[in-house]
């Protein structure tokens, strides 16, 4: 989830009031969101990933001001008057980056706390709504310093003066030498060879995009008017964003002109500010939510929440604000329904039932083979499913079979694959623990996997291990035979071979002539290979074939 | 005079001194029976028993991290001195330094960056004190260090300091020389020619300390996840619910498709999730629900839906799998036979979910959830608020509720454990109202409440001796011999 730092003073600034700490908390945390940390300047604030609204002191000073019943402001549009700027768009792009949209904001009064939360806006915003820029990303330019109208298009490698820079620099150099190239490079690369999508006037590129804007079109506190762009890979998702955008630059009293965005002759206006109403009966929230609101209660909730609303036949309208990118339906706006109600007043209202509850018929025999695991002596233990091929397979002797699930991209060196038996896990659990008295017993009941035919398979195991300078083949044969005959489990015993185990000293066990499992003493090599110092004997089974098939 | 007196004293009479070691071995009792004659004897003055104290150090899981890679105050002080830091840019590991950096004055915070104050540049420069004792105790090379910087390091849990009283050495005294060797006429162990000639009664019983000190027995004992899971399964099953289970390896279909998380969501990256290299795609031709599934991302997300993508086999990242996997079974079943089933039907589910984690001393890689469901008609969010409070009132947990987001709820709903001991709400677990497009049906007809917790971090609050998550999956035998059942 996003965590995005505030600046109090700039927040209580735009919502007209300041509050103390926990005042600012408690509103957070109402609306779904949660204060990490906050001292006198700033306020650390998880927000959830839905509310792209809320990345900033702008759309959260909005969203409070609205709560408290502080705001009239449900509705943001602009008025119809000749577009600030146009922008063709060339099809070069189509393949690479083939959207954008824009806005221009006039008469603005910045200052550095606002600027600084425009842009802090806009990276968070291009980090998780944009996915590090690849879906969106946007670009503030200084209006006064565009010529003419606006070409996007995806280019050979020019040359322009990059942000921060005094010098020219090639597209090519600005991806290998500058942070930011190197950093969103590979959204633009292409194997064969590289396009670069910019956005140039009629004096050159203004932008390589998604990378870097220009040194000329540079925005400082004292912009007065600014021209945002944004592209990405999702129409519906630059448009709202642009629509977003708009929303904040009207709260922090700038006037929002439109942008032509030109297309094969075809020409449409951005923002769009689209006109969204969802109606849904009262009956439908109370019976979702489960508490009664009410003709007038349900409006002022609304309101609360940001929305307009109104009756409309035996339904009530909502309007949806134009910077909520998250609302789908009606089932998003009931939601709002319920945090503007507050969680805390909705009381919690039984359900009529009576039917008798059940566990599996695998739980109550793991748990009975659990107990009397238990009652022979023997520690549980729990451990991971996650293995090395060195630890599932070489230390006890195994080859390496392809029989096991591989993982593609584990993050961790030491996981590479699913456990396919449970006696390693036990035998790391015991290393190095011969200062402890003897005998150490411990078990494990819990699943094992693999694969046949492409497919995995997903099983329960039992497996068990008993370290102690006296164990030997006879006390693990007495355990087992105690185990199966408490389980009411009918096995037979027969010779067996097993790398892990000694020559001689193990057995493996069969159900209804179904080979099940194995036991027996461990061969020394194994105890050094998992750094066990004393003798020590194992037994391992399938518990699948053995469930009862009726409770 | 018992015989393990008498054995003690023949030793000593030949020995004068000796150490309780050489005691037990010369007379051949254990260190109980040798210790239980000794507190006889000295009581009757006929030994002396000199005592020494002894401390023992002993270093923890996260003490050998520190002592291998530095504290991690230490650790974020020289990335600070290499680089800017945001606080938000920080990492769960680091967040820890943070804590500490903080706590010690080392830095503080001024535009969400962190700043290195005057005492954290002379403690950059000059090092840890209480590192290279860490480090020290790490190699072996002992408690040499101050003790208030033990004391810290202890209050740290990084060690722990063990101070025993113990018998270093037995002597015996002019009274134990001149004392009489005879074994006592009174009865010691009870055996069958006691019980047949009731000899008892003309000899009377050696009577025991009570106060003597034994060595305790050790039960074994469940793990403690696994006793939590047959509480929280018990919870369940007090209310009605049937038990259910399904895949761990699973389509990327039954863990976000189905559940309404968009493909391009940050969660399905590989960064977060295992993917399998060995497996065959899932098949999903032959399930219905793919069409439902494509028509509602279409819509909702406003992007193509890729059948292959959700074809992918991975790891569950939750066990709402499980459930999505039920409920879409069971609404298809009511549309073609509505008689067979009677709503609400309610089901939970417990299993292990995988995060592509980098895994060390503190962060696993999988541990286990519990998933609850109940589909029904017309329930409401008041009705999850219900089921949710009387399934942890039934553990002992008080919780309580506020707003939150997942994709695959509306509304949604995040909840809170209350702490006894630490008087604080912990996180535990999401929950909600399953949106129309999981189940392809409108609420009015169908509605299903949903929820996921965590298992370990319940674990957390239910047994104050459990400091951290990963220490459940270690499995060392000293420690599961220190268990207490709780």
């Amino acid at each position: 989830m996003p965590v995005i730092s505030i600046n109090k003073k700039y927040l209580y600034g735009l919502i007209g009031q300041r509050m103390d700490d926990e005042k600012l908390a408690d509103y957070i945390y109402k609306l779904g969101f949660e204060v990490e940390s906050q001292d006198e300047k700033e306020a650390i604030i998880e927000i959830t990933a839905n509310r792209l609204d809320l990345l900033d002191a702008v759309g959260l000073a909005r969203t409070i001001k609205n709560f408290m019943h502080k705001s009239k402001r449900f509705h943001y549009e602009i008025e119809d008057k000749e577009p600030a700027i146009t922008i063709d768009v060339d099809r070069s792009v189509g393949r690479i980056r083939p959207y954008i949209s824009g806005l221009v904001a006039l008469n603005l009064e910045l200052t550095e706390e606002s600027l600084l939360n425009l842009i802090n806006f806009s990276e968070k915003f291009c980090e998780t709504y944009g996915r590090n820029r690849r879906k969106i990303a946007m670009g503030f330019h200084d209006m006064g310093a565009i010529k003419g109208g606006l070409t996007y298009k995806a280019s050979e490698d020019l040359e322009f003066v990059p942000l921060g820079k005094q010098e020219k620099m090639k597209f090519s150099s600005v991806l290998e030498k500058e942070e930011k190239g190197r950093q969103y490079g590979s959204i633009i690369k292409n194997e064969k060879r590289c396009f670069y999508p910019s956005l140039s006037d009629s004096e050159g590129p203004i932008a390589l995009i998604p990378i870097l804007n220009s040194q000329r079109t540079k925005v400082s506190a004292s912009t007065k008017s600014m021209f945002i762009d944004i592209t990405g890979l999702s129409e519906y998702a630059v448009n709202k964003a642009a629509e977003l955008l708009a929303a904040s630059f009207m709260d922090m009293g700038a006037e929002v002109r439109k942008v032509r965005i030109r297309r094969n002759d075809k020409a449409v206006l951005a923002p769009e500010m689209e006109k969204r109403y969802i109606n849904i009966p009262i009956s439908r929230a109370e019976r979702e939510i489960g508490v009664d609101i009410g003709y007038n209660n349900i409006i002022s909730l609304a309101n609360k929440m940001g929305y307009e609303a109104g009756m409309v036949g035996n339904k009530i309208a909502f309007r949806i604000p134009e910077y909520r990118l998250d609302i789908i339906d009606a089932q998003d706006v009931i939601e709002d329904i319920a945090i503007g109600y507050g969680y805390d007043y909705i009381n919690a209202m039984p359900i009529a039932y009576s039917q008798p509850g059940n566990l599996e018929n695998r739980t109550r025999f793991n748990r009975k083979l659990t107990d009397i695991m238990i009652g022979l002596g023997f520690f549980e233990c729990t451990n991971s499913y996650l293995t090395n091929e060195e630890n599932n397979f070489d230390k006890a002797g195994l080859k390496r079979e392809s029989h096991a699930i591989m993982l593609k991209n584990s993050n961790t060196e030491t996981i590479t694959m699913m456990r396919t038996w449970l006696m390693p896990s036990l035998l790391n659990n015991l290393r190095l623990s011969s200062h402890e008295s003897m005998p150490q017993n411990v078990f494990e009941l819990d699943m094992a996997f693999s694969v046949a035919e492409g497919k995995p398979v997903e099983s329960y195991r039992l497996a068990a291990v008993s370290v102690s300078p006296k164990s030997n083949f006879n006390e693990m044969k007495a355990m087992v035979e105690g185990m199966l005959y408490a389980a009411g489990v009918d096995c037979d015993i027969s010779e067996f071979n097993h790398p892990a185990f000694i020559d001689g000293r193990c057995a493996k066990l069969a159900f209804e002539g179904k080979e099940v499992g194995f036991f027996g003493e461990l061969h020394p090599r194994t105890l050094k290979n998992f750094g066990i110092e004393e003798a020590a004997v194992a037994i391992e089974m399938q518990l699948d074939p053995i469930y009862p098939r009726k409770s | 005079m018992h015989k393990y007196e008498i054995l003690v004293l023949e030793v000593l009479k030949r020995l004068h001194t000796a150490s309780l070691e050489r005691l037990c071995a010369d007379s051949g009792l254990g260190k109980d029976e040798a210790m239980w004659a000794l507190q006889n004897l000295s009581d009757a003055g006929m030994v002396e028993l000199r005592h020494q104290e002894r401390e023992k150090i002993t270093i923890s899981d996260e003490g050998v991290e520190y002592a291998k890679h530095g504290l991690p105050e230490e650790q974020l002080l020289k990335e600070l001195n290499e680089k800017q830091i945001k606080v938000s840019s920080l990492g769960e590991k680091e967040r820890i330094g943070l804590q500490w950096s903080k706590k010690l004055g080392l830095v503080d915070i001024q535009n969400g960056e962190l700043r290195m104050t005057d005492k954290g540049k002379a403690a950059a420069n000059r090092g840890f004190d209480s590192a290279r004792a860490l480090k020290e105790i790490y190699e072996g090379k002992g408690g040499t260090a101050h003790k208030s910087i033990l004391e810290e390091l202890s209050r740290r849990k990084l060690i722990e300091v063990e101070r025993r009283r113990e018998v270093s050495e037995v002597a015996i005294t002019q009274k134990g020389k001149a004392a009489e060797m005879k074994a006592s006429e009174s009865i010691d162990q009870v055996d069958r020619g006691v019980i047949a000639n009731e000899s008892w009664k003309s000899m009377g019983f050696k009577s025991y300390d009570v106060n003597v000190k034994v060595e305790r027995r050790v039960p074994a004992l469940k793990h403690p996840l696994k006793r939590l899971i047959d509480r929280i399964k018990d919870a369940y099953v007090s209310m009605g619910y049937q038990e259910v289970s399904g895949p761990a390896v699973e389509s990327s279909f039954w863990v976000f498709d189905s559940l309404f998380v968009p493909q391009d969501h940050p969660a399905r990256d590989a960064q977060d999730t295992f993917y399998i290299s060995n497996l065959d795609r899932a098949e999903l031709s032959k399930i219905p629900h793919v069409r439902t599934v494509r028509k509602a991302h279409v819509k909702g997300w406003h992007a193509k839906w890729k059948e292959d993508v959700a074809r992918q086999m991975l790891l569950r990242t939750h066990t709402t799998s499980v459930s999505s996997r039920y409920v879409y079974n069971i609404v298809n079943g009511l549309k073609t036979d509505p008689d067979k089933y009677t709503l609400p039907i309610k089901l939970f589910s417990v299993g292990r979910v995988f995060r592509n984690e980098t895994v060390d001393y503190r962060h696993l890689a999988d541990f286990y959830q519990h998933d609850g469901v109940i589909i029904g008609k017309d329930l409401t969010l008041s009705n999850l608020f219900d089921e949710l409070t009387k399934i942890y009132a039934f553990l002992g947990i008080k919780i309580k509720f506020k707003p939150s987001y997942f994709p695959f709820v509306e509304p949604g709903v995040e909840y809170f454990a209350y702490h006894e001991e630490r008087k604080e709400w912990i996180e535990v677990g999401g929950a909600g109202m399953f949106r129309e497009e999981i189940t392809g049906v409108k609420r009015s007809k169908i509605s299903v409440l949903a929820w996921g917790p965590g298992i370990d971090r319940t674990l957390l609050i239910k047994d104050s001796s459990i400091s951290n998550i990963s220490e459940l999956y270690n499995n060392g035998i000293g420690w599961l011999r220190s268990r207490r059942e709780v």
